[in-house]
C-alpha cells in the first residue's frame, strides 16, 4: 500500500491552556503529557512534513499561544513552504504579540469564541475572557488576517445562533463554523450537557439559510452532529490518510483522541523520523484502507465515503475500536448514540463540568 | 372600479415597481454612467433575448385556444422581429445597434458570447412559454405594456450621453417605441377579455410579475459581468508538484486548478472585468466553443470558493 500524502500537519504545541471548556476534546489526562518538542525540533516537524506533501499547519493546543518560541515555530513553518494557521482562544496576545507572528509569515487565525453572550462564553471558558476574545479579532482584522471564527455550538448556546452571528459580522471574520462538540475527552463526560435536541439544531440550521440568503459574508458552516444523522460522519477523511497530529511530546497521531485507543502503538517523532512515524507506525496503519473493517462496514457501499466512521467514537461507546460506528444507522449496536438523542430532547440546560488537571 | 379596470391597474402596478426600469444597471445607463465595455457587453448579452422572442412567439401561436384573429395579429410580431426579407426586422436592427457600440457584428449573432445568467434568464422565458397555457403566455408578453417608455428614455440616453453610438444604432429603439405599445393594447384587451374570475387575474398578474424578475435577472448578470475579480489577498499560489497542478491554498482549505483554470486566475487582477477576461480566454482559444460561458462559470465559483473576490464596476458609484 502506497502510504498517503498528509495534506495538513496538525502540531499540537502544547495542551496548556488558560480555558477550562466543558467541550475540550483534549485527552483527559492531558496534564501528564509534557511538552516535548523545542522548537528546532518544530522546525524539523515543519520540513519533513512539506516533504512528504503537507499544505497547511494549524498551530494549535491547548493553547499555543503560550510557546514563548511561537515566533520562531511560525517562521519555521513558513520556511518549510507550509502555509501557517494558528488556532487559538485569543486571550494571551496583547494587539502588538501578533506583529513579530505575522512578520515570521503567519497567514490567518482560527479564533474560538464560547457564545455571544459574554457571561455565558466566561462561564463555559471558566474565566473571564471574552472581552480579551473581541480586542484580539479586532487586532488581527486590523492587520489583515482572515478570521475564522469558531464557536461550538451546544445546547447551552445554540438557540443564540443569530447573535453569534451578529457577532461574527460585526468582527468581519471569513468564516464562522458552528462547530458541532467532539464528544471525545472533555466533552464525552459532559455529554448530556451539551447534544442538543434536534428540535434546536433544526431551528439553528434554518437560522443559518437565512442569514445566508442575507449576505454571502461571512461564509457560515453548520453540520447536522452525527449523533443525529444516520450516516456517520468521514472521520479526518479516513484514519492517517490528509491528516498528520503531533501532540506536545512528539507523538504522530492520525487524530487528536487516537492515543486513548488500547493497544495500538504509535511512535514519537525524534525516535524516529516522521515519514517513518507517519508511514509505518503499527498504530498509524491499524484502520488504513479497508481490511480491518468488520460486517456491515466490509461489504458497504458506502465504505469508500465514510470509512466506517471514527474509530476513537467506536471504542469510546462499544470498546471495539474495529466496530462500526454506531452513529451509523446501519450498525448493529446503537443503544449508545439512541439513548443520547433520547436524552437529548427537551430544552433544559443542565450542568458542565470543567476540564481540569485530571477527570477524577 | 369594474373588475376589468381594477386588473389593469394592478398589472400597471406591477410594472411600475418591478419593471427593469427600476433596475440599477437601466438607471445608470439612462444616467450616461455606464462604460462603453458595459454597453457593448448588455448589447451583445440582450441580442439572445431578441433571439428568443420570434420562438416564444411561435409557440404562442401553436397553443389551444387562439383563433383566426388572435394569429393573425399575432404573427405580425414575429414579422416584426425577423423582417420580411434580409435586412430587416427587430432582430437586425438589434444587430446594427450591436455594431454600432462597436461589438463584432458576427461575434454577437455567433450567440458564443452570452452569459450564462443571461442564457439562463432568457430559456427560462421560452419555457415558462412552454409550460403555461395561452392565457399565462398572453399575460407574460405584457412588459410592452412598458417598454414604449422606456425606449423613449433609451433615445434621449444615448443622445445625451452615449454620443459615440452612431444615430443608426437607434433604430431599433425608434421602432419599439410605435410596436410596443400598440402589441401592449392588444395583448392587454385580450388578457382583460378573458380573465373571467379572481383566479384568473391572479394567475395574470403572476405571470407578469414573472415576466419582470427574468429581465430583471437579465441585468443583474449582465451588471455582474462588470465586476472585477482579484485573488484574495491572504491566497497563495503553488505549484502541487507531487500532482502536477496548480494549488490556491487558503486557510484551512486548498483549491486545485487545472491548467486553463490557471490561465484564467493569473489575467485576474482587479482592473479586468469578468466579462473581458471571459472575452480574452475564448479568443485566445477559439477551438474551445464553451470558453466564454465556462470561464464565468469558473470565476463565479472561484468566488463561491473564496479564492476571486470582486470589486463592483469601474463606473459604478
Amino acid at each position: 500500500m502506497d502510504t498517503p500524502r498528509p495534506l495538513n500537519l496538525i502540531a499540537e504545541l502544547t495542551y496548556r491552556c488558560p480555558l477550562r471548556c466543558g467541550y475540550c476534546s483534549n485527552p483527559l489526562d492531558w496534564a501528564s503529557v509534557r511538552d516535548g518538542l523545542d522548537s528546532d525540533a518544530w522546525g524539523r516537524v515543519m520540513h519533513e512534513a512539506a516533504a512528504l506533501g503537507a499544505i497547511h499547519v494549524g498551530l494549535t493546543g491547548g493553547e499555543p499561544t503560550l510557546r514563548p518560541d511561537l515566533r520562531e515555530i511560525v517562521a519555521h513553518a513558513a520556511a518549510a513552504n507550509l502555509y501557517p494557521h494558528l488556532v487559538t482562544a485569543g486571550t494571551l496576545i496583547e494587539p502588538a504579540g501578533l506583529d513579530p507572528l505575522i512578520e515570521a509569515g503567519l497567514r490567518s487565525v482560527q479564533l474560538s469564541i464560547q457564545d455571544s453572550d459574554p457571561a455565558a462564553s466566561d462561564a463555559m471558558a471558566g474565566t473571564e475572557s471574552f472581552e480579551r476574545k473581541l480586542a484580539f479579532a479586532r487586532a488581527v482584522r486590523a492587520r489583515g488576517l482572515p478570521i475564522l471564527l469558531n464557536v461550538v455550538v451546544h445546547r447551552g448556546n445554540v438557540d443564540r445562533v443569530d447573535a453569534i452571528i451578529a457577532l461574527a459580522r460585526e468582527l468581519d471574520v471569513e468564516r464562522l463554523e458552528l462547530a458541532n462538540v467532539q464528544y471525545y475527552g472533555w466533552a464525552l463526560l459532559n455529554r448530556e450537557a451539551l447534544l442538543p435536541s434536534r428540535a434546536q439544531l433544526e431551528r439553528a440550521r434554518l437560522r443559518v439559510e437565512a442569514a445566508r440568503a442575507e449576505s454571502a459574508r461571512p461564509e457560515i458552516l453548520i453540520a447536522i452532529p452525527d449523533y443525529h444523522r444516520e450516516r456517520p460522519k468521514p472521520c479526518m477523511g479516513g484514519w492517517g490518510q490528509k491528516m498528520l497530529l503531533v501532540d506536545p511530546s512528539g507523538r504522530v497521531l492520525p487524530c487528536h483522541a487516537a492515543a486513548d485507543l488500547p493497544g495500538l502503538e504509535f511512535w514519537r517523532f525524534g525516535e524516529r523520523s516522521l515519514a517513518e512515524c507517519w508511514g509505518e507506525a503499527p498504530g498509524m496503519n491499524a484502520f488504513r484502507g479497508e481490511d480491518w473493517m468488520q460486517e456491515p462496514c466490509r461489504s458497504c457501499s458506502e465504505r469508500a465515503r465514510d470509512h466506517g466512521g471514527c474509530r476513537c467514537q467506536a471504542f469510546a461507546l462499544l470498546g471495539d475500536a474495529a466496530a462500526t460506528d454506531p452513529a451509523c444507522g446501519l450498525a448493529p449496536d446503537r443503544s449508545a448514540i439512541l439513548a443520547a438523542r433520547d436524552a437529548a430532547e427537551g430544552d433544559g440546560i443542565r450542568p458542565i463540568r470543567h476540564r481540569a488537571t485530571s477527570a477524577s | 372600479m369594474s373588475a376589468r379596470a381594477d386588473l389593469e391597474a394592478r398589472l400597471r402596478a406591477v410594472g411600475e415597481e418591478r419593471y427593469h426600469h427600476r433596475h440599477p444597471f437601466n438607471l445608470r445607463m439612462h444616467a450616461g454612467e455606464l462604460s462603453a465595455e458595459e454597453i457593448r457587453a448588455w448589447a451583445r448579452n440582450r441580442y439572445y433575448y431578441q433571439t428568443r422572442i420570434p420562438k416564444k412567439d411561435s409557440t404562442i401561436l401553436a397553443k389551444d385556444g387562439t383563433d383566426t384573429e388572435f394569429r393573425r395579429e399575432w404573427i405580425g410580431r414575429i414579422h416584426d422581429h425577423d423582417g420580411e426579407k434580409p435586412g430587416e426586422g427587430g432582430l437586425e436592427l438589434w444587430l446594427e445597434l450591436a455594431s454600432a457600440t462597436g461589438c463584432d457584428r458576427d461575434e454577437v449573432e455567433s450567440l458564443r458570447f452570452v452569459l450564462p445568467g443571461v442564457r439562463e434568464a432568457c430559456d427560462a422565458y421560452v419555457e415558462f412559454v412552454e409550460s403555461h397555457d395561452l392565457f399565462d403566455s398572453v399575460a407574460s408578453s405584457l412588459t410592452e405594456m412598458f417598454a414604449g417608455d422606456i425606449m423613449k428614455v433609451r433615445i434621449a440616453a444615448f443622445e445625451a450621453h452615449y454620443p459615440w453610438v452612431a444615430a443608426e444604432g437607434l433604430r431599433y429603439f425608434q421602432s419599439r417605441t410605435s410596436q410596443a405599445p400598440r402589441d401592449a393594447a392588444f395583448g392587454l384587451s385580450w388578457v382583460l377579455d378573458h380573465a373571467d374570475s379572481p383566479e384568473d387575474a391572479a394567475r395574470c398578474v403572476a405571470a407578469l410579475e414573472r415576466k419582470c424578475e427574468i429581465l430583471w435577472s437579465l441585468l443583474d448578470a449582465v451588471e455582474a459581468a462588470a465586476r472585477r475579480p482579484e485573488l484574495v489577498p491572504h491566497a497563495e499560489v503553488r505549484n502541487d508538484s507531487a500532482e502536477d497542478r496548480t494549488l490556491v491554498v487558503l486557510p484551512e482549505r486548498a483549491v486545485a486548478l487545472n491548467e486553463s483554470a490557471r490561465e484564467l486566475l493569473d489575467l485576474c487582477d482587479g482592473e479586468k472585468s469578468a466579462d473581458a477576461l471571459a472575452l480574452e480566454i475564448a479568443h485566445r482559444h477559439p477551438d474551445a466553443k464553451t470558453a466564454y460561458p465556462d470561464a464565468h462559470d469558473f470565476i463565479a465559483h472561484m468566488e463561491r470558493a473564496g479564492v476571486l473576490a470582486c470589486a463592483a464596476s469601474a463606473t459604478a458609484g
